[in-house]
């Protein structure tokens, strides 16, 4: 089978060397700091407890889950348009998980502590318990289906079942991480049962972006080296998907948005109000990273051009960065009971520290993605879906 | 103040310095106490564990503030850690005020001095480091001594002066008159008191003759109307006076409280009602008061008298025949009416105070008509030109109210009874002692004609050194005292001080230090065998004693002990005199026999139960009075009434006898008084309103410098914790902030957290804005703390020393003439963005 | 076992702080690390103005919601000790979320940058573990209940002094710091409030003084809307905790 995948080429290897590079240096950058300094070298404090280490990690974790969720479209649903993506989505979902749990574990004050405090303290009235139990099993499910494909087993009654097992890890992992902020009901900005829609629609938005960038990238932005199959769906329907799903992102934000600005709360309000609407940079990433990927996908002649789905995936990438970056801080800004001590919002900004961390996370996301491509085949897919039989069409051009 | 940016960075090289020369005197003299300090950290946490071993509790006193609380210091493993309020000492009653607890830092700040020192660089200033260099115990006390003994044979003992700001007893500044009367000088010692609350007392010596403090009954009050004292916040002794307000508003009646300042504050806050005056204008209010009583016919008639046919003729603006009225206790009502109350009324007091006459009169009926009730005031209304008079108008109250010597009411403090000293100073006098005798003024001219009424004039001290007038000192010696800093006016001081010979005795570094020829550290007082006859309290007599804790951890000598040590060095009989005394220990064996003849109501009768218990008392107050019938105490009650020349000689201890609202002891001074204040000669003798004189002339801000609770004798700049707790009413806990009524901030397009200017005539300083919407628009209030220069490492860090800066570098040094307080709250400034 | 409750009378309270200095150097907190603090609050403008402040140990809550979210049982109510709310430092993973569940804001990480600078972190380094040594520090020390100089990464809260409270005799219905039998054994805070705004005692016993206070004055748990319902009781005016505002910055 003829492979245009230029991540098992020179370029993959360069790419492979940068982000290990970054990768290490983000990593070393913060466990100098975090030697030197301890948790000081973080930004937060007993007013803003998580900062951006933690968003980083929910941003990553969420974006996991919607490429799980994406996969089972395919997977579990047997939309079998979708087969060329399945794999990747697979792959990617475990990796960056992989990378948000390492940005976790560098935040956590007891890292090596929680594998068996965790588990011997079966602390089962606590989100957080499920979350370490339940994306234990997402990563464990999603591995198998990993290896299901790696043997080619697409539809045998066990894969089936794995699919429907990890789908439904995904959906509690991520409902659960949902809960861990819904719960909170002493934090009501938070406070929201229905906070696991809200992070599948996004989780998925994210994924879907991941799912764009890292597929255009293993074939160098160029949509005519793809397989047929693939190509045929990045023409046509997964950017209706994409725009349905940054569409529903927006209707879901603008909903809590008018939520909390219309609640006399000051918790909710004026988080809305004096925290999250008056920067800047929420500014740029809601209609920036949210809303004009979304109206430039809504052209159909828009929204099949390559360079149009790219970059709304990297304008996505950040619109929901910033998006899960405004929610966890966003809950905790309003100083709980401080009295004159807490003279106003709170104000919190990452330290450079904290910054390494999430370059160090999305690096490990390259590093690893570089080496899935050049050891998998991620665009495989059935042999008796179309694609297994066509030829790519740019083929000729670069064999 | 580009030079106190710079003088950060001097300020590192200096602590490095002590830092350095501490181990290296450690190395000559206190090796063993350091390596045991050192090596204290226990390796693991089981060594920890195995290695506690007993706690011991010894008795001391908190060094903090003046109110002397007794407190019991755990120490465990020779390590102090933890200090609670001692339950067997009366005044602190097993309680702390927040300070108390944080003690452990003055022992184990790690700036400290760690042992004596002298300067290498001649350049004095801010910026200059003095290139301290460590010296033994020796060489300090014998440099110290050669220069006096030099002074005294040049003739120039006068030359050499004390500075002292806390005494704590006669086992520190209880040695300076002999030490004066010996060497020569009559500078042993300048207090600081003239730089505290002296207005009170003159207020005090000017009514009822007692130039004192006033002991207060609180636990039997039922009315506070409290002018400017700090009740909830710095007002002595404030634990104490907290565990009475909470005796207070929980006993059946609860007292009501009334609270008259100038910003917002804990003590306002609390109160039933709270009244914000003009600064400076307390005496308006206090005299408005007085006029209501009297026209509605609420004073206490058993005190006071009434009128010979029982007919009330004090009537707004109509005088009263003189001879209608027959006085009790007091002297000179129907004079005072005629020359200055009859027109005092509250819509008067309402153009001047600012507080409507309403509210005045309601204040008046309540205090007139609640027995007992007592009037209270402190530094606030008396630290302006006019404090005198506005603190005898509000003392004037008690009179009227008749709660002088009465439950509830207010007396004076009895001394305890102490034992002599081993050997009397008469005894040693020499040849040039006697000399030296009345030759030279004070260095400061106070009790000449120039400050004839005050006692101690420190702020003057700088001043007239750098005229030259009287003379020019040559050695001064500071204990717990930082003028340089904390008196008005600092530009001359430092001009001073750079001149001179300095010796600075405080355990810490500090802005004196920095300008310092000889660091001769002190103990902490944790370290410290130290005594402490009580401030006014109860009145029944207490003194209460320092134990040392712990051995000293640095090469460090009780001030006691350096005098002492001083003195064996002095040539003559004066050396025969300290051999004598020997050191503080002894001091303090011969002072404890007083109390065998006379032991404590606590089993205190020697030394060793005194070091014991930690404090001698001995109740009741031997006087009182009650509707009018003064009583003294014979042993079993209040049963011996007194006779008016007892009670002339024994409590109301003016020219007449009586309570006094026409003062012998201004009108003795009229000529004076008429020419610093422009009083006329007839009128001086009555409590008046006088207007203040601002300085700053035209600007149009007050600038309020306020004591908060965190204020640890000026020592609180530089630990973490006070830091952390220093002004919770607008949040300060890394500095403090100007607070600023918003109205005022917004016409100067000052925005809540601004860099600010405060401007006086002397010059700026800057600070940060906080919004204060309970404050007056005319007041701006920046507590006093922050803004040391020298202090160590967390006094300067965070810009605390810049922003704000020090509020005497702004401070026009003016007094009150008739007491010599420095008008520290008169000032008026600009204010401006940075 | 008793069940430790916590009175503090507002209308006697004096804003002092001594509580928390108290508390600060008989547990060896950080400066701003405030275990036990006293907030104040502002409302209204000269010249009537008000100002009041409360005094916010842990609530020691009967339902905590720090418990509830700890996934390590790190954080636990120890009923044999009289309900209070412990955190296990050798369990705790330092994930915080105790922080964020705390509606009472009483939980703190420590390990963070230093309110006061220079660090005291820096000023006395941490030895053994412990987070920072200063050479004062108190001989008591019990990890598993989060007694003693917190160690790196993990939570530190209010143990109402267990260490003291644990020695009394059993039974004792009030921990009053005027029995000189018992002053030992009085949380820091109560034992030095110097207008005696606070008392200790066992709220299981019908008898306690704490009980009678409550019953009298009328008693309030802060915030009761969160459901945690505090072993701390409020008596007196202003008993509640305004809602958070903007304050005016130009």
């Amino acid at each position: 089978m003829t492979d245009n995948n230029v991540m098992k080429g020179s370029a993959g290897t360069g790419l492979l060397v940068l982000s290990l590079l970054v990768m290490v240096a983000g990593f070393g950058y913060a466990a100098m700091n975090m030697a030197a300094h301890g948790h000081a070298a973080f930004n937060t404090d007993a007013n803003v407890a998580w900062g951006q280490p933690i968003s980083t990690y929910l941003y990553f974790a969420l974006a996991s889950s919607g490429l799980g969720l994406l996969a089972a479209v395919p997977l579990v649903f047997k939309v079998k348009e979708y087969y060329p993506v399945a794999k990747r989505c697979i792959f990617l979902a475990f990796i960056i998980l992989i990378s948000g749990m390492a940005v976790l574990a560098m935040e956590l004050g007891h890292t090596f502590r929680m594998i068996w405090a965790l588990p011997f303290g079966m602390q089962v009235q606590s989100a957080m318990f499920w979350m370490g139990v339940l994306y234990a099993l997402d990563l464990l499910f999603l591995l198998w289906k990993f290896q299901r494909m790696e043997g080619r087993d697409w539809d045998s009654k066990t894969t089936l079942q794995i699919g429907i097992a990890s789908f439904l890890g995904v959906l509690l992992a991520s409902g659960n991480l949902a809960l861990i902020f819904g719960m909170m009901s002493m934090r009501p900005f938070w406070f929201d049962p229905s906070l696991p829609i809200y992070f599948y629609l996004t989780g998925i938005a994210s994924g879907m972006a991941a799912l764009v960038f890292y597929t255009y990238l293993a074939y160098g932005f160029d949509r005519g080296k793809m397989p047929a199959a693939l190509r045929q769906l990045m023409e046509g329907g997964l950017p209706k998907l994409f725009v349905t799903l940054l569409g529903i992102t927006f209707l879901f934000i603008m909903v809590r948005m008018i939520t909390g600005l219309y609640a006399n709360a000051p918790e909710i309000n004026l988080v809305w109000s004096d925290y999250i609407l008056a920067s800047p940079v929420y500014h740029i990433s809601l209609w920036g990273g949210i809303l004009l990927p979304f109206l430039l996908l809504l052209s159909p002649t828009l929204r099949v051009q390559p360079a149009v789905q790219v970059a709304c995936a990297v304008l996505v990438f950040g619109g929901l960065f910033a998006e899960r970056y405004f929610f966890v801080v966003g809950g905790q800004v309003i100083p709980l009971f401080k009295g004159t001590w807490a003279w106003d919002i709170s104000q919190y900004a990452p330290s450079a520290t904290e910054w390494s961390l999430t370059f160090m996370g999305a690096a490990m996301i390259f590093v690893l993605y570089v080496l899935g491509e050049k050891m998998f085949n991620l665009s495989d897919s059935p042999a008796d879906t179309p694609s297994g039989a066509s030829q790519p069409a740019g083929a000729k051009a670069t064999a | 103040m580009t030079d106190v940016l710079n003088a950060k960075f001097t300020r590192r090289r200096f602590l490095q310095a002590s830092g350095a020369t501490g181990a290296a005197a450690a190395g000559t003299a206190g090796i063993g106490k350091l390596v045991g300090f050192s090596a204290a950290g226990a390796s693991s946490r089981e060594a920890r564990a195995a290695s506690r071993g007993q706690t011991t509790v010894t008795k001391n006193i908190c060094a903090q503030c003046p109110a002397r609380c007794g407190i019991d210091v755990y120490t465990t493993n020779g390590r102090v850690h933890a200090i609670y309020g001692d339950t067997g000492n009366p005044i602190a009653n097993g309680k702390l005020c927040p300070k108390g607890h944080l003690g452990t830092y003055f022992l184990y700040d790690p700036d400290r001095f760690k042992g004596p020192m002298k300067r290498t660089n001649p350049s004095k200033g801010r910026n200059e480091d003095p290139g301290f260099v460590p010296i033994s115990w020796d060489e300090a006390l014998n440099t110290v001594a050669e220069r006096i003994n030099r002074l005294r044979e040049n003739g120039e003992a006068h030359r050499f002066a004390h500075f002292y700001g806390r005494g704590w007893g006669s086992s520190d500044a209880g040695l300076y008159g002999d030490f004066g009367k010996l060497i020569g000088t009559p500078n042993s010692a300048i207090g600081h008191a003239s730089m505290c609350a002296e207005g009170s007392k003159r207020a005090k010596a000017a009514t009822d003759g007692n130039n004192s403090y006033n002991s207060y009954d609180y636990a039997n009050t039922n009315y506070i109307l409290n002018f400017g004292a700090s009740f909830l916040e710095a007002f002595r002794p404030y634990n104490y006076l907290m565990q009475m307000w909470g005796h207070m508003r929980s006993k059946s009646p609860m007292t009501r409280t009334t609270a008259v300042d100038v910003r917002m504050n804990p003590t306002l806050a609390a109160a039933d009602r709270a009244v914000m005056v003009k600064p400076g204008t307390d005496g308006a209010m206090a005299l408005a008061i007085a006029h209501v009583i009297l026209v509605e016919e609420l004073w206490n008639k058993d005190f006071v008298g009434d009128f010979r046919d029982g007919r009330n003729r004090f009537r707004t603006g109509q005088r009263v025949p003189a001879g209608s009225f027959d006085e009790k206790w007091t002297y000179g009502l129907v004079e005072w009416w005629n020359a200055e109350l009859k027109d005092r009324t509250p819509e008067w007091a309402e153009g001047v105070c600012g507080v409507s006459a309403d509210q005045i009169t309601a204040v008046a009926r309540e205090f007139g008509t609640t027995r007992p009730a007592m009037a209270i005031m402190e530094r606030g209304p008396t630290a302006h030109t006019n404090g005198v008079y506005n603190g005898m108008a509000i003392h004037a109250l008690n009179a009227l109210s008749g709660c002088m010597y009465a439950e509830g009411g207010l007396f004076y403090q009895m001394g305890p009874s102490y034992g002599g000293l081993p050997a009397n100073s008469d005894d040693y006098m020499d040849n040039i002692s006697r000399e030296m005798q009345g030759r030279h003024p004070r260095i400061d001219m106070a009790g000449t004609d120039r400050w004839p009424m005050s006692g101690h004039m420190m702020q003057e001290t700088a001043k007239n050194h750098n005229a030259g007038d009287p003379y020019k000192l040559d050695t001064a010696m500071f204990f717990y005292t930082n003028p340089i800093w904390t008196a008005p006016d600092t530009a001359e001081w430092e001009k001073m001080m750079a001149e001179i010979f300095v010796i600075d005795t405080s355990p810490f570094p500090g802005e004196t230090a920095m300008f310092a020829d000889l660091i001769l550290p002190d103990h902490t007082y944790l370290e410290r065998l130290q005594d402490s006859p009580t401030y006014p309290f109860e009145g029944w007599p207490m003194a209460a004693l320092r134990v040392p804790a712990v051995d000293p951890i640095y090469d460090t000598k009780h001030f006691g002990d350096t005098l002492i040590e001083i003195g064996k060095r002095i040539n003559g009989p004066i050396g025969d005199f300290y051999r004598e005394l020997d050191n503080v220990e002894n001091c303090l064996r011969h002072r404890a026999a007083g109390f065998s003849d006379d032991p404590g109501d606590n089993g205190v009768r020697d030394f060793e139960t005194w070091k014991e218990k930690g404090v001698w008392y001995r109740k009741p107050y031997h006087w009182k009075q009650h509707r009018g019938v003064f009583y003294e105490w014979d042993g079993d009650g209040y049963n011996k009434v007194m006779t008016e020349e007892e009670v002339g000689e024994k409590l109301l201890k003016t020219g007449s006898g009586k309570f006094e609202f026409k003062s012998s002891f201004l009108e003795g001074n009229a000529g004076y008084i008429t020419g610093e204040l422009g009083v006329s000669r007839n009128r001086v003798g009555y409590p008046q309103w006088l207007e203040p004189r601002h300085t700053g002339g035209d600007r149009p801000l007050h600038f309020i410098t306020p004591k908060v609770p965190m204020t640890a004798e000026g020592r609180s700049g530089n630990i973490p914790h006070a830091i952390a707790q220093m002004q919770p009413m607008v949040g300060g806990n890394q500095t403090t902030f100007l607070e600023i009524h918003p109205q005022t901030a917004r016409a100067r397009g000052i925005r809540d957290g601004d860099r600010v200017k405060i401007t006086s005539d002397l010059g700026s300083i800057y600070a940060y804005a906080r919004y204060m919407p309970s404050n007056r628009p005319d007041a701006i209030v920046l507590p006093y703390e922050h803004g040391h220069w020298a202090q160590g490492r967390w006094a300067t860090a965070q810009e605390r020393s810049v922003n704000p800066g020090n509020p005497s570098d702004i401070t026009a040094n003016i007094s009150d003439p008739i007491s010599g307080l420095a008008c520290y709250y008169t000032g008026k400034v600009d204010l401006e963005r940075a | 076992m008793a069940k430790w409750g916590m009175v503090i009378d507002l209308d006697k309270c004096t804003g002092c702080q001594a509580c928390t200095t108290a508390c600060s150097m008989e547990n060896n907190t950080l400066p701003g690390e405030n275990w036990q603090d006293v907030l104040y609050y502002h409302e209204g403008e000269y010249p009537s103005a008000q100002m009041k402040w409360l005094p916010r140990p842990c609530m020691q809550c009967e339902e905590p919601s720090c418990v509830h979210v700890c996934p390590t049982r790190a954080t636990y109510k120890d009923d044999e000790a009289g309900g209070i709310v412990f955190i296990d430092w050798n369990k705790c993973i330092g994930c915080k979320y105790c922080m964020i569940a705390c509606p009472y804001g009483v939980r703190f990480y420590a390990d963070e940058q230093p309110l006061v600078e220079p660090d005291l972190k820096a000023a006395f380094p941490g030895e053994d573990g412990q987070l920072w040594s200063p050479p004062y520090q108190g001989p008591q020390e019990d990890w598993s209940r989060g007694i003693g100089i917190q160690p790196k990464g993990v939570v530190s809260k209010c143990t109402f002094c267990h260490h003291k409270v644990s020695q009394a005799p059993a039974g004792t219905p009030d921990l009053d710091e005027d029995d000189p039998d018992l002053k030992e054994y009085v949380p820091a805070c109560v034992r030095t409030c110097p207008p005696k705004a606070r008392y200790f005692g066992d709220l299981d016993n019908p008898e306690s003084n704490v009980n009678k206070l409550i019953g009298n004055k009328r008693g309030v748990r802060l915030k009761d809307e969160t459901g945690n319902r505090p072993q701390v009781y409020y008596l007196g005016a202003g008993a509640n905790i305004p809602a958070f505002q903007r304050r005016q910055r130009s």
